[in-house]
């Protein structure tokens, strides 16, 4: 379990976050909704501890993130995969060599299992025989897949996905959105979305939370959210109506 | 709403002339303290270098392998632009053979380390600075961290010692290369036999003068790789602040070469 308590960060003048405070609760979507620039994916960089808050607390499986030494935060960002908005492929290495990266660093492996668990992450994010092809040389939604299955060759407990769907066409967008539900019912993965585009936090999420000026406004279930007469809310709601 | 009066005016102006200067040498010391850090982290996890031999293989044959035209080039013509101009400065009763001492002891002391220093701080650290700025800003960096890497050991380090590897090794061919540059800027343009010029070098050589240009290479190479490497990792924004911190990884390592050049030179000749 994930748990975030009375979360404070500031960006030199900027107040970002204002007493945050989130759980997310094992095997299930959390889908966090927000404006652009709001502070969302600091969030997602903070529980893995990229990112350290001003004050407050971030547990993982009842770890207090802010205490662990180095080594111990290493140990505890393997249990992580993390999908970063722009994939943030290493463009000096083929797709087989970004997957292969972690691991060959972080386990014992012989070259054929590698191999053969490179083919493994790839065929789960529905790509083949692309593992000699270099980053520039494929398409965004292709980057997203790759990123997806250097994310997941670690088999990680939990899932970061950083605005998947965003900059991608609706027909790549769903399928992205499909891979994070069978990632979700294969791996059996925990994950936090963090996306502005509420179609696609409605295909993936159990439960979502809308972030506005720093703080949850509201954390629930697609009904609640569907309900809601917050008008804070609501205006997600009706911008997905419109598309 | 506040009234601007001339001496409300003043006054901020008066502050700000206080203020600036201070926020600049404040910076200065906040970067400086990072930039020691980063080294010192490097210096403190050096032992995992082994298990990035790949990388620092790679980076030898792009800081080392790639400069070798570029610091020959510059070589040949500051030995001959030296012999040339050492020649023209002379007075007709002084020997000949004087060129070829003043060319030797000017580019194994001098000349070599510092030019190759000052080119290689072009190419080497822009390089360096573009790319390591572009994986800040793309979260490349971010990404190598979520894989539990430590970003820099896998980028820095390799980086660094390839630098402090490669740059003495290029100072040595830049050294053959200039000597022989002058040698024939001696005899070709200012008519200075070869046996003469010879003779010189052989008398002004020194063992501890190659030595020394060797020692301010290997110092070099660390400052213009870790400055490099230091200013693309602190890089914010998006392609303006790349180019941004390319720039002052230039102008800071040229002037940080030079401030050491000095220090060296006095402390150890």
């Amino acid at each position: 379990m994930i748990q975030l308590t009375n979360i404070w960060k500031k960006f030199g003048e900027k107040q970002v976050h204002n007493g945050v405070n989130l759980e997310v609760r094992d095997n299930e979507t959390l889908v966090i909704i927000g404006r652009s620039g709001g502070g969302k994916s600091v969030l997602l960089k903070m529980i893995i501890g990229l990112i350290k808050p001003d004050s407050g607390s971030i547990m993982v499986d009842g770890k207090e993130v802010a205490s662990l030494t180095y080594k111990q935060l290493q140990r505890l960002r393997f249990k992580f995969g993390f999908l970063f908005q722009g994939a943030a492929l290493f463009d000096s290495m083929t797709v087989g060599q970004n997957i292969e990266l972690a691991l060959r660093r972080h386990t014992d492996y012989k070259d054929a299992d590698i191999t053969e668990r490179v083919k493994f992450a790839l065929r789960l994010v529905k790509l083949e025989n692309v593992e000699h092809l270099m980053p520039s040389n494929i398409s965004g939604g292709m980057k997203k897949r790759v990123g997806l299955a250097r994310a997941i060759a670690l088999t990680p407990k939990y899932m970061l996905y950083d605005e998947p769907t965003t900059g991608l066409d609706v027909e790549t967008a769903d399928g992205i959105n499909l891979l994070i539900n069978e990632l979700k019912t294969t791996l059996g993965v925990t994950s936090i979305v963090v996306t502005h585009d509420i179609h696609s936090a409605f295909v993936v999420g159990d439960r979502f939370a809308i972030f506005e000026n720093g703080q949850f406004i509201m954390t629930g279930t697609k009904d609640d959210i569907r309900n809601s007469p917050n008008p804070e809310v609501r205006k997600y709601i009706e911008s997905d109506i419109q598309t | 709403m506040t009234e601007t009066t001339p001496e409300s005016t003043l006054l901020s102006r008066t502050g700000e002339l206080f203020f600036r200067p201070g926020k600049t040498i404040l910076t200065f010391f906040e970067h400086l303290g990072r930039y020691m850090s980063t080294i010192g982290w490097m210096i403190y996890n050096f032992r995992n270098a082994k298990e990035y031999s790949g990388n620092i293989i790679q980076q030898m044959v792009m800081i080392g392998n790639n400069s070798i035209p570029i610091v020959l080039f510059v070589s040949m013509f500051v030995g001959m632009v030296t012999a040339v101009q050492s020649s023209y400065q002379l007075y007709a009763w002084i020997p000949r053979s004087v060129v070829g001492a003043l060319v030797t002891k000017s580019v194994l002391l001098e000349l070599t380390p510092l030019l190759t220093a000052l080119v290689l701080a072009g190419k080497v650290g822009a390089t360096i600075t573009a790319e390591l700025g572009t994986m800040r800003v793309t979260e490349q960096i971010d990404a190598l961290e979520a894989l539990a890497f430590d970003p820099i050991s896998f980028l820095i380090t390799p980086r660094v010692l390839a630098g402090v590897l490669m740059f003495p090794i290029l100072v040595v061919f830049g050294d053959l290369v200039a000597i022989l540059g002058g040698m024939f800027g001696a005899s070709a343009i200012a008519g200075i036999p070869v046996e003469a010029f010879v003779d010189g070098m052989k008398s002004s050589f020194e063992t501890w003068d190659a030595i020394f240009g060797i020692i301010k290479a290997t110092v070099f190479g660390f400052i213009i790789t870790s400055v490099s490497c230091y200013q693309g990792f602190q890089v914010q924004g998006g392609s303006e602040g790349v180019g941004k911190a390319t720039m002052n990884t230039v102008v800071l390592a040229c002037l940080s070469v030079v401030v050491m050049d000095f220090i060296l030179a006095s402390v150890l000749l």
